[in-house]
Formats: structure tokens, C-alpha cells, sequence
């Protein structure tokens, strides 16, 4: 490595012979504009915005900043009149053909522009072949490129046709310094989305996120698409990062499991007459959870789609729940939560609040109190379900709104009432997977998909499986101080399983008789414990207890009646039917 | 609050024997009573742990006994407590469906039925259903 | 075999278009007609340089120069000269207000006074046989520099012969070779040599003359130049649109090969090396040495900063030496005769620095407002008023001498005053035009300088790659700027703004196509600066060339009303009854001059 020296606007230095200039400029922080310039991508050098003057043994050159290889005993001055006249007129030119790019505008005052001399154009491209560039090296899959020459070249796919080549991973939208690519979210426009999930293939994923370390997302990471990219890992200066892990598959022995798997939010579309998915500002109470927390996609404001503050805004309680069409039970938290909104929604955007319910359910310390609060912040409720929302507008007061049909019991009239957005207070429902999760620990369903507790007054934790516990909104719709509470339950009945050092067996177990049996092994295939073992020098079957479950398969099919099964011997059911048809 | 008339006649009531496992339809009849949905008084429960414990025998006996009908039931197939005793049953049952058929027993006088334990209207809905198919078959003159 | 005679048919791109192939053939028939076979050779040679006058052929050893052949006059030339000895004097060349014609190459102004050196083949040989070529002395270089000279005493001589590239750039070759071999060997990897035969400038035909008339000395300088510089590989760019080119030099190579010249084991030496031909497509940006590099590699022709030299890293990042046709041309007579030979001609002193002067000779196509345009060979040294008054012959119809333009889209225009400068490489450049690949545009009185100007802006506006802002947009709006002002819109500020961005584009230009652009505009401007001037001030075109600045009138006194110009109109926007005065209504008139040369009696004025 030949160090060579280099003086930038009077700041000398030392740096590896035939480094870019604009590289040694940001180390000692001389700022040199650049419009075609990106870390990640070879230098192009075609803006010239980077031009700078270079000294060197009496010779003086304007070179670009962003290619030129420093040599030894070179002077830079990046300001001087030459290089601001030349700058000037680069960015007249770019403005002649692209005169509204606000980049553009902002660089152009800097250097003195008010009134570009050849006019404001209106395209948007620069040129600057950053998108063309990011595609190939680093994202490799080579959609874009450049056509036609002089001024009518243009960036594009091949044959001006949609590429099917492009993975949509948006880096050319990302590195585009004017804001000419764009990426349209078409599933967004029909769905309404806002962004929930992670905005890019590797992430933290949350502010709490235990270890707060990155995960990268298969599905989405441009690197298992072409193969190419690795952008992270280049950044990353304690090279922490391997494309290469395998999902491992470990087997772990346990005493007890607690399964917590949790709810989903009822699909808002399910209940299609309130409009989720056909008017854009109908939202789900998740949603705007998120939109009022300071981390959202509007730093806590609550704003409709178009930006606009609302002026009235309708929540409509019950949504997916008491309601046979979707689920009969009640979800429970609903109204709180409901409430919640009810007041940071007004609290954030002053607007009106309605709140559409069936029963108010504030059940508990300082909920009750919650509602009187709202009810004089000014918030109205009118007791009835919703019967549709919809955008016809029938009085002029209408026009432009979403109205919410609704029939007040309590007034005993039909009202439409115009809001600007409506919230649905989406309920609590059973996982979809949850027949498959409950059957791989051996557990029960309810109705409605949750899973069975042992009993629900007395053993809300265990399952009719021992050592399998569940806890949380798996077992039932609840909140969040109830869901600590069964946690912590679930918790301690599954260490004193553990800490008990011993296992009660049932007492229901099966036991053969020796002398009995005849040996002819039906009953060893039989259980599926592999309790039964074939003794082969006794020519007799075995049963270990330990194993045994107590289904007692095998002593309805031993012949010999050489299994039996405690508690349930051929003898007392036999008994027990006679009893059962006495007279 | 629902209530069943019992008939209070000298007409013929079934008498019908149901074998529930413990985990599944023994749960759901117990979430019956819970949800107090009322049905026939006429299937006194015996209650095995599984489905599969049920030896033919215990058929053939309830009906000697004097039994009008047996009703077995168990876990649906693929949730059997026990992984695989619902499908032994199911075997069995089928056997011995057989030979019952070839005693002269009427075939909706032994029945399988796979309820849930979250199915408890289903146990209401069989024992009712069942009940009533009996009365119209009249008794089963085991003894005779 | 013994000719008594040969009969030298030229067979350039320029008389081939007139029909000499047609006309060779007839000869040759007549010839056999007349049972000269045996005495009488037809040889077809390359372009022999007198272009405005073809076809054109040369009767040996009589020396007799015959122009503006038709088929017809075959067998009278046949019979006179061929069979009687007696030349044909209307068939011959009649200088321009001479009293009649002169019959010999060397007595006629525009051969005596060419130097030929690259060219010296020229009019001789049949460049499709090789053995033409090897009987003018042709490979012997080659045996002289494999057999007796090391690589580094190939280069030492071309040093000291100072020869400077003859593509444009100037620079010394000598200093290039060297380069790129010590870079080779440095990084222990093989160069490649490219020839650069791309010759985009418009109007320039130096390279493709010298491919189509002598191919082989092409190759044989760029074997030569392998040799010194350690090449195992070279290519040949050629452009697309010299199809006959093209063809004579793939011959020529299959002949080098044939003859162990070329290939494995040269002149039955351990020295390997060959020649691949690659097409252009097109592009005037492929003759910048990256683009022309990209494009070899495949990629799209589109220039690289020059920061890293292609001696460097060039072609597939190898050490790369790309030399211009004529340059190769040069190298096989300085081996043979010697540096000091080649230094003998031309201007300064390149003993120690080849900067400091302009040695051997340089091919023009001297083109334009010129009595006898055609492809030149001069020493360096000689001056324009020699080129143009006494090779050039002059301006044709008796008008004034205006400009020069030199160097094609790059280099500038000259005027009057600078007629008896020397013509080499510094000279040129520092009276604000270059000497560039050879072009030599004469221009008269009748040639506006503005709308020169703007026709080199829109040419390059339109062959710009595109990639870099100055170039694209500066081109852009100087061509806006400039073809405002050819229509009478220009503004007072449009000047200071066409010095402006001139100025910035030199500066900030990736390559060389961008930063040369301005120099036509730059040139004009410090020359014809009062042309500029009516344009903007007077919304007048002295020269009478912007359509939008002048307009026609027929002068009622001097019409006959022949009806001549009525009939060359082709909006009708002249009336009249015949033997009337005619009129023209100004609306109609698309200002196209048919009129003006229909017009016998010169009545149709130009204002």
C-alpha cells in the first residue's frame, strides 16, 4: 500500500496512491457535490458536478472528484471561480432539461440561480445511470440500461416492455436522486395497507427486540433472488453477516411446553357492508394504533389518505364479534380499546369522535371512569350496530364523506351520520393454523378455534394433555392484564411440574398378565407409546408402565384377556353395563 | 330455559347403552349439561378413557343385557388423546357391524359417532336422533 | 512477362462510383480486341488521389494523366495512345484558366507539388496482389526489424524519427510504444495494437484511401509496431461504410498470411502475431480511443475518463496501444530508410523532443470550394496558399478565398490571413484550429461562418454518446443558441453566451469528442465575429447562405422573360408571361437557389 500526500483546499493529507479524490475529500470533509455518485456503485463520472481544479508540477487541470486517482504531491481546490462557472452552467443545463427536480433547485441556489438561462424543462431523469448502475452491480438483475445516444437518450427495459426480469426490490427507486422511479404498491391501493411490517429485507425486528439484533427476511432479500447484492454485508464492518446459514433443526428435550401462540385480528373484509378495502379511508383499529404512535408512518399524526386532517371520524364497535355471521362471542377488549382510540384520535387531530357500540363493556378498575372521561371530552356514542358504510351522499352535507347508517336504539330513530374516517374495532379470533398447532402438542379445540383448557373455572392453564400449558389469547379472547396473569399461571404449574422430580403416571395404566398370554403379539403393534415389548425368551408380552398412557387398545384386543387396564377391567365394565340396564 | 316433556305413558322407551371416551365425547356431553342443553334421558354414559377400550363383547353384552341400541363415541379421527384408538375402534366397528347385521340387528341399532369435546350440541343432536329411530324400531328381544 | 506499357486504372471508393470498374473492363476488352494482350497491362490501383476529375487513369511509362474517362472514349484512347503512341490530348486534364491541357503527372500543379510517402504506392500498384506491394520494396521493414533490430531499437528509431499521431491527437509514437510495453512488462501480461480505422470525420477520406489503395503497408507497420511492443494480438477497427475497404484489407491479410507475414511464426521466426478486423457500426464517438475500446470488448461504444491511460489499461484492462491508420502507414519506410530520412522533412527540431516540431508528411482530402479537390500528400511545412492556390488550384468560379477548416468537427476555421502558415501540428493549434485527421474544408465567399459553426454543433449533437451533461446539453442549447441566430433571432447576448459555454464544455467534458466541440465555434467567433455580428445586429447573412436572412428578387431590368427560372421552381412562386419581366412572391419562395442557377442572364438577385 503506497501512501502518497494530497492537499484538498489547503487540508493536507495522506492517502493510498490512486484512491478517488472525492473519497480523500470526505475524509478530511471537504463536501464536493455529486449528483451521479453512490458509495455502493463503481464512479460513472458523467454529471460533472464533481469537477475540481487540480495543481499539479505547474499544471492545471479540471478533473472529476469522483474517478480521479490522487498521485502524489497533488494541490485541490474544489471553489474556485473556474470551478463554480463551470458548476453553474451544469446545473443550467440540467435544468433546461429537468427545471422542477427539487435536488436540482435546492443545488442551483446555491450557486446563484434564480433564473436558469435556457429555460425549466420538464422531464425528471438527469441521466446520472445510478438506477442503471445499482440494477447490474449490485442488485445483478440487469433490467435497466441506457438507449438511443445524445439527447435522446433514455433509461429503460428492453424493448421499452415491463421486464420480467425485475425482482420489484425498489433499489432503483431508492438510489434515484430526483425522485423519477417510483415504486406503486398496487396491492396497496386495494387494500389500503399501511406499512406494518418491515420496510426492508434485513431488519430488527422491533424497538424491543431481545437480542436487538437484525434478521434478514428470505422472501424479500435481493441476494436469493439474483444472487448478487450483499450490500449489508459490505457495510457491515464486523462482518456479522452470512448469507449462508441454514436453517438448523434441533431437537430439544422437555418436561412441559406452554403453548402462548396467541390470536389474529378478525379479517375486516369478512364484514364487507362497512366498506374495509373498497373506500381508502376506512381503517381497522390496528391500523390506526399504528398511525398514532410516534414511530408510524405519520410520526403520530392522524391523517387521512390524502394527508388531510379528519374532522370526523366514526368507530364501529363489534365488528367480527356477537354477530353470527362472523364470531357469536364477544372479543372482550374491544371496547376499551375502542375508548382508547376515541381519545387519542381526538386528542391528536381534534376532530369529532362517534363511537358505535351494542354494550359498552368497561368492566373493571378505572375503566368504567374511562368512558364517563369521554363521555365529557364530548365523544357520542349511539348504541346500535352499524347497518352499512357507504359513500352516497344524499344531503349536501354528505357530499365527499362516508356515512354511517345506523339505527339508534336509544333514540329509536335510523340516523346517517357523515365521518370523514371510519374505524372498525376489529375483534379477537382463533389462529388459522390452529387445528394444526393444537394437534402437534395433543391438545383440544373449543368451538371457535381456541384451544381447550383443562376445566374453565379450575384449570384454565393445563390441557387434557399433561405437561402441555396454555396461556394467553390461544385459549381465549383477552387483555392484556388477564394474558400476564395466565402466563404467569401457566408458567408456575409448568416449573412445578418440573420441580416436583417426579412424574405422576395415570392411574389407568394396563398390566399383563404373564401367565396368560399366549404370545401371539397382537398387542404390540397396537400402541402407539411402544409400551409393549415381545419378550422373545419368555415368548410372552411385556407392558412398562412407565409408557403406558392408559387408552386401553390393547386389552380390547387381547384374546386371551391376559391385558387388562386399572380402573377399567373387563370385569367392571361389564358391571358396569349390567347396572346401566338394570331394571 | 329448555325443557323435554317425559312421556309419562307405558309406551315403549328405548333403552340405549353409549360408550364415551373420556377426552373427547365424554367432554362434549359434559359441555351439554354445561350449556344445558337438554336431551333423551334414555343413553345412560359409560365412560372409557378411549374409544379404542371398547372390546365387540361390550357390545354384544349391553345388548344381551337388554339394551335397545349402543352407541359408541369417540374422537374424531386424527384428534384420538391416544394418537391411533379411534381407528382400532373404527376397524372393530366395522367387523362387527358384520356380524351384528348377520344376528338380525337392526344397523341403527349399533352406531359410531365421532364427536369433539367441543361439540356438544352434537351429542344433544345423536342421542335425541337416536332415541327417536329406536322408539319407531321398537325393542330388541335379546333375551327372546 | 515485358509490358511495353501499363494502363493504371484507379479504383478508389470515388472513381468507382463514376464507373471505373465499368471503364477498366472496357479497356481491358478493347485492349484484347485490338491483340495488345501481351504488350498492354490494365492494373487497377487503389485511389490516385485526383478525385474531383474521375474516373481517372494513368498511361506508364509515359506518364500521361488522363481524367473524366467515359466508356465512349475507350477505343479512341486505345487506338491513339495504346497502338499509335499518340495521347489523346481532350481526354487530359486541363487546369483551370490554363490554355490547355497538361499531359504528365509532373507537370501538373496538384501531383507535382504532393510529397508521397505514405501514399507512395499510389497510382502504382494493384493493392488486391501482394506481390505489387513486395516488389515496391514492401516488407523489407519488417525483415529488418525481426531480422536485425531489437524491439527497443524498433522504438528507439521511431523516437527519433519523431513521428507524432496522425490521427488528430499528435502525439509522439515513439513515447506511446514505449509506454505500453513497459507497462506490459510490468504487469506480466501481453498488449494488444489496435489500428484506429473508424475515420469519422465528415468529409475525411486520408485512411480510407490509404486501406483501399495499399493495405499491406498498414499491416506491415502494425506487425512492425507488435514486434516493438511485445503484441501478440491486434485488430483493425474499421468503420461500417467503407465496404470496399473492408474487402481489400481482409484480402490483403489472407495474403500476408498466405506469404508466412502474418500469424505463427512470422518470416520463420518464434514471433507470433495476427490481425482480427472488427466493424464499427456507426457511431463518429468509436473513433475516441475508450469508445472504440468498449466497442471491441462488445459493449457499447460510450468513452471512459482518460485518468488511466489505455496504454495502461485498455483494451479488456491489457495494455493497449491504438495507433491511426496513417501512423501505421508511416512505420514501415522509417525502419527502412531511417529516422533521419523521415526527419529530414518537416518543420522544427525533434532531435531530442518530438514535441518540438512536426517531422515526415501528412494526407488531406482537400474538399470544399476548391478547383481540384482529392486526397494529398505534403510535407509538413508546406503553407495553406501552397495546398489550396497552387495544388487545390484554386477557388473555383472565380471567388475569393474565405476560410479553411481544418480538423474536421474538432479543429477550427482559418481565414485569409493565416494562408502562408506552415501546416503542422503546432501552427495549427495555436492559431485556434488543429490539425486533427487530415480534413481540409475550403470555403469561399459564398460559405457562411455561422452556419459552418452550426453545422459542426448539430453534427455532434447528433453522434454525441450522451453521456455526460456538458456535452449532451451543452451541445443542446449551443445548437439552440446557434440556430437562432442563423434565422434572425439571435440576441446581443448570445455570444458572451456561446464563448461561455464553449469554455465550460472544454473544461468539463469526459472526453474529447466534448471538449474539442466548441473549438469551430470558438474559431469563428475570433475570426468572422462581424458575420456573427449581421446575423445578430443586422439580421443579415453576408454570405447569403440563412435561409431566413436573405431573400431573392429578379432584377425587372435584366429579365427576359425566358421562363427558364419558372420552370425550375418548384413552389411556382415565380409568375410572368413569357417574354415579360417574370416576378417572384416572396411568400412562396423556399429560398432553394434553383432559380438563381436556372437564370441565364443572372437577373435573379440574392439579398
Amino acid at each position: 500500500m503506497k501512501l502518497v500526500t494530497v492537499t484538498i483546499d489547503g487540508i493536507k493529507t495522506e492517502a493510498e496512491d490512486r484512491t478517488p479524490l472525492v473519497q480523500v475529500a470526505q475524509k478530511v470533509g471537504v463536501k464536493i457535490p455529486t449528483l451521479c455518485h453512490h458509495p455502493l456503485v463503481e464512479p460513472y463520472g458523467v454529471c460533472r458536478i464533481c469537477t475540481v481544479e487540480v495543481h499539479m508540477r505547474g499544471r492545471v487541470r479540471l478533473v472529476t472528484a469522483c474517478n480521479y486517482p490522487v498521485t502524489n504531491g497533488i494541490e485541490v481546490f474544489t471553489q474556485t471561480d473556474r470551478v463554480r462557472r463551470t458548476r453553474k452552467l451544469i446545473l443550467e443545463w440540467l435544468l433546461a432539461r429537468c427545471g422542477h427536480v427539487p435536488l436540482l433547485n435546492t443545488m442551483a441556489g446555491e450557486y446563484g440561480i434564480t433564473e436558469p438561462r435556457f429555460g425549466r424543462g420538464d422531464d425528471t431523469c438527469i441521466l446520472c445511470g445510478l438506477c442503471v448502475r445499482v440494477c447490474s452491480d449490485v442488485v445483478g438483475a440487469n433490467v435497466l440500461g441506457f438507449f438511443n445516444r445524445g439527447t435522446t437518450r433514455y433509461v429503460g427495459t428492453p424493448y421499452d416492455e415491463p421486464s420480467d426480469k425485475c425482482i420489484a426490490c425498489g433499489a432503483c427507486a431508492e438510489v434515484c436522486p430526483t425522485g423519477c422511479i417510483t415504486i406503486d404498491d398496487e396491492a396497496e391501493q386495494i387494500r389500503g395497507e399501511l406499512p406494518l411490517g418491515p420496510m426492508t429485507a434485513i431488519y430488527i425486528p422491533t424497538m424491543q427486540a431481545v437480542p436487538h439484533q437484525p434478521v434478514i427476511d428470505y422472501d424479500s432479500c435481493i441476494h436469493f433472488k439474483t444472487d448478487a447484492c450483499r450490500v449489508c454485508a459490505t457495510v457491515c464492518e464486523a462482518k456479522a453477516i452470512d448469507h449462508g446459514q441454514q436453517d438448523r433443526h434441533e431437537e430439544i428435550q422437555v418436561g412441559s411446553i406452554v403453548v402462548a401462540t396467541g390470536f389474529q385480528p378478525v379479517d375486516a373484509q369478512k364484514v364487507p357492508q362497512y366498506g374495509y378495502g373498497r373506500y381508502p379511508n376506512v381503517f381497522t383499529a390496528l391500523q390506526v394504533e399504528h398511525m398514532v404512535n410516534a414511530s408510524g408512518p405519520n410520526n403520530g399524526q392522524v391523517l387521512l389518505k390524502d394527508g388531510s386532517t379528519p374532522k370526523a371520524v366514526g368507530i364501529i364497535h363489534c365488528v367480527g364479534s356477537r354477530d353470527k355471521n362472523t364470531h357469536e362471542y364477544c372479543s372482550r377488549v374491544c371496547c376499551m380499546y375502542s375508548l382508547k382510540l376515541a381519545h387519542l384520535v381526538h386528542e391528536r387531530s381534534g376532530a369529532k369522535i362517534y363511537n358505535f357500540y351494542i354494550d359498552m363493556r368497561s368492566a373493571g378498575k378505572g375503566y368504567e371512569e374511562f368512558y364517563n372521561h369521554l363521555l365529557e371530552e364530548g365523544c357520542e356514542f349511539i348504541r346500535g350496530r352499524v347497518a352499512e358504510v357507504s359513500d352516497w351522499a344524499v344531503t349536501p352535507m354528505e357530499t365527499d364523506k362516508l356515512v354511517i347508517r345506523v339505527e339508534d336504539t336509544l333514540a329509536g330513530l335510523v340516523r346517517r351520520i357523515p365521518v370523514d374516517m371510519v374505524v372498525l374495532s376489529t375483534g379477537l379470533e382463533a389462529r388459522e393454523d390452529a387445528d394444526d398447532v393444537r394437534r402437534m402438542f395433543n391438545m383440544s379445540c373449543s368451538s371457535e378455534g381456541w384451544f381447550l383448557e383443562r376445566h374453565p373455572k379450575l384449570a384454565p392453564v393445563s390441557t387434557f394433555t399433561d405437561g402441555v400449558f396454555i396461556a394467553g389469547c390461544a385459549q381465549g379472547p383477552k387483555d392484556i392484564p388477564d394474558t400476564v396473569a395466565q402466563a404467569g399461571a401457566a408458567a408456575a404449574e409448568a416449573m412445578a411440574l418440573i420441580d416436583t422430580g417426579q412424574v405422576e403416571l395415570e392411574a389407568y395404566t394396563a398390566w399383563i398378565t404373564e401367565e396368560r398370554c399366549s404370545g401371539c403379539q397382537i398387542c404390540v403393534p397396537l400402541c402407539p407409546f411402544s409400551a409393549i415389548e415381545f419378550n422373545k425368551e419368555k415368548k410372552v408380552s411385556t407392558l412398562n408402565e412407565a409408557l403406558c398412557k392408559g387408552c386401553g387398545t390393547c386389552v380390547a384386543a387381547c384374546p386371551s384377556h391376559a391385558a387388562q387396564q386399572h380402573h377399567f377391567t373387563d370385569a367392571q365394565i361389564m358391571a358396569e353395563i349390567e347396572g346401566v340396564l338394570v331394571r | 330455559m329448555a325443557t323435554t316433556t317425559i312421556p309419562v305413558t307405558t309406551a315403549f322407551e328405548p333403552r340405549i347403552v353409549a360408550f364415551f371416551c373420556n377426552w373427547c365425547t365424554y367432554t362434549a356431553s359434559d359441555l351439554a349439561g354445561t350449556a344445558r342443553l337438554a336431551y333423551e334421558p334414555n343413553a345412560p354414559v359409560i365412560r372409557v378413557m378411549c374409544s379404542g377400550r371398547i372390546d365387540p363383547q361390550f357390545v354384544l353384552k349391553a345388548l344381551q343385557e337388554g339394551a335397545d341400541g349402543v352407541l359408541i363415541g369417540g374422537c374424531h379421527p386424527g384428534d384420538c388423546h391416544y394418537q391411533e384408538g379411534n381407528y382400532k375402534t373404527l376397524r372393530r366397528f366395522r367387523l362387527l357391524k358384520r356380524i351384528l347385521t348377520q344376528f338380525g340387528v337392526d344397523d341403527a341399532r349399533v352406531r359410531l359417532e365421532w364427536i369433539s369435546a367441543s361439540e356438544g350440541d352434537r351429542v344433544q343432536h345423536v342421542i335425541n336422533e337416536m332415541t327417536d329411530q329406536l322408539r319407531t324400531l321398537g325393542p330388541w328381544h335379546a333375551r327372546n | 512477362m515485358a509490358y511495353r506499357s501499363h494502363v493504371l486504372v484507379c479504383a478508389g471508393t470515388g472513381c468507382v462510383s463514376c464507373g471505373s470498374y465499368e471503364l477498366g473492363a472496357a479497356i481491358e476488352g478493347e485492349i484484347a480486341k485490338r491483340d495488345l494482350a501481351g504488350e498492354v497491362q490494365l492494373v487497377r490501383t487503389g485511389c490516385q488521389g485526383f478525385c474531383a476529375e474521375g474516373p481517372v487513369l494513368i498511361v506508364q511509362p509515359d506518364e500521361v494523366f488522363y481524367c473524366g474517362l467515359k466508356k465512349s472514349d475507350v477505343p479512341t484512347l486505345v487506338e491513339e495512345h495504346l497502338l499509335k503512341g499518340r495521347p489523346v490530348t481532350r481526354l487530359m486534364y486541363t487546369p483551370p484558366a490554363a490554355p490547355a491541357p497538361v499531359p504528365t503527372l509532373s507537370q501538373i500543379p496538384f501531383f507535382a507539388k504532393q510529397k508521397l510517402v505514405v501514399l507512395r504506392n499510389r497510382g502504382l500498384i494493384d493493392p488486391e496482389r501482394i506481390e505489387d506491394y513486395i516488389a515496391r520494396d514492401g516488407y523489407a521493414a519488417l525483415a529488418k526489424a525481426l531480422g536485425d533490430m531489437t524491439p527497443e531499437q524498433i522504438i528507439q528509431e521511431i523516437k527519433l524519427s519523431g513521428l507524432r499521431g496522425r490521427g488528430g491527437g499528435g502525439f509522439p509514437a515513439g513515447v506511446k510504444w514505449a509506454t505500453c510495453r513497459q507497462a506490459a512488462i510490468h504487469r506480466g501480461v501481453e498488449p494488444i495494437v489496435v489500428c484506429n480505422a473508424d475515420e469519422g470525420d465528415p468529409g475525411a477520406f486520408m485512411d480510407r484511401s490509404i486501406i483501399e489503395s495499399d493495405p499491406h503497408s498498414v499491416i506491415e507497420g502494425m506487425v512492425i509496431g507488435a514486434r516493438a511492443i511485445g503484441a501478440q494480438q491486434g485488430f483493425v477497427y474499421i468503420r461500417h461504410e467503407y465496404p470496399i475497404a473492408r474487402e481489400r484489407l481482409a484480402k490483403a491479410l489472407d495474403q500476408a498470411r498466405a506469404f508466412g507475414l502474418l500469424g505463427r511464426g512470422i518470416l520463420g521466426t518464434k514471433f507470433d502475431f495476427d490481425i482480427s478486423v472488427v466493424q464499427g457500426a456507426g457511431a463518429f464517438v468509436c473513433g475516441e480511443s475508450t469508445a472504440l475500446m468498449a466497442s471491441l470488448e462488445g459493449r457499447v461504444g460510450e468513452p471512459r475518463a482518460k485518468y488511466i491511460h489505455t496504454v495502461e489499461y485498455g483494451y479488456k484492462n491489457l495494455p493497449t496501444n491504438l495507433n491511426n491508420v496513417e501512423t501505421w502507414a508511416n512505420v514501415p519506410l522509417i525502419i527502412n530508410r531511417g529516422a533521419a530520412w523521415f526527419t529530414a522533412m518537416g518543420t522544427g527540431d525533434v532531435s531530442d523532443n518530438p514535441w518540438n516540431g512536426s517531422s515526415g508528411t501528412k494526407v488531406f482530402s482537400l474538399v470544399g470550394k476548391v478547383n481540384n479537390t482529392g486526397l494529398i500528400e505534403v510535407p509538413m511545412g508546406i503553407t495553406l496558399r501552397e495546398i489550396i492556390f497552387e495544388i487545390g488550384g484554386g477557388i473555383p468560379r472565380g471567388r475569393a478565398f474565405k476560410a479553411v477548416q481544418t480538423g474536421g468537427p474538432s479543429g477550427g476555421c482559418l481565414p485569409a490571413a493565416h494562408l502562408d502558415m506552415p501546416v503542422d501540428f503546432d501552427s495549427l493549434t495555436a492559431a485556434g484550429s488543429m490539425m486533427g485527421s487530415g480534413g481540409m474544408i475550403v470555403m469561399d465567399d459564398q460559405t457562411c461562418m455561422v452556419d459552418v459553426a452550426r453545422y459542426f454543433i448539430a453534427f455532434l449533437t447528433e453522434e454525441s454518446c450522451g453521456k455526460c451533461i456538458p456535452c449532451r446539453e451543452g451541445l443542446r442549447c449551443s445548437l439552440d443558441v446557434l440556430t437562432r441566430i442563423t434565422e434572425g433571432k439571435g440576441d446581443e447576448g448570445d455570444i458572451a453566451l456561446l464563448e461561455e459555454m464553449g469554455g465550460v464544455m472544454q473544461d468539463a467534458c469526459l472526453c474529447a469528442l466534448g471538449s474539442s466541440a466548441p473549438n469551430p465555434v470558438i474559431s469563428t467567433l475570433r475570426y468572422f465575429r462581424d458575420e456573427y455580428d449581421a446575423h445578430i445586429r443586422d439580421h443579415t447573412c453576408p454570405a447569403g447562405v440563412c435561409k431566413a436572412l436573405i431573400h431573392y428578387e429578379i432584377d425587372q431590368a435584366k429579365c427576359d422573360g425566358c421562363h427558364a427560372c419558372v420552370t425550375a421552381c418548384s413552389t411556382g412562386a415565380i409568375t410572368g408571361q413569357v417574354k415579360y419581366p417574370h416576378l417572384l412572391n416572396q411568400d412562396l419562395c423556399i429560398k432553394c437557389g434553383a432559380c438563381v442557377d436556372a437564370c441565364k442572364r443572372e437577373a435573379v438577385l440574392r439579398a
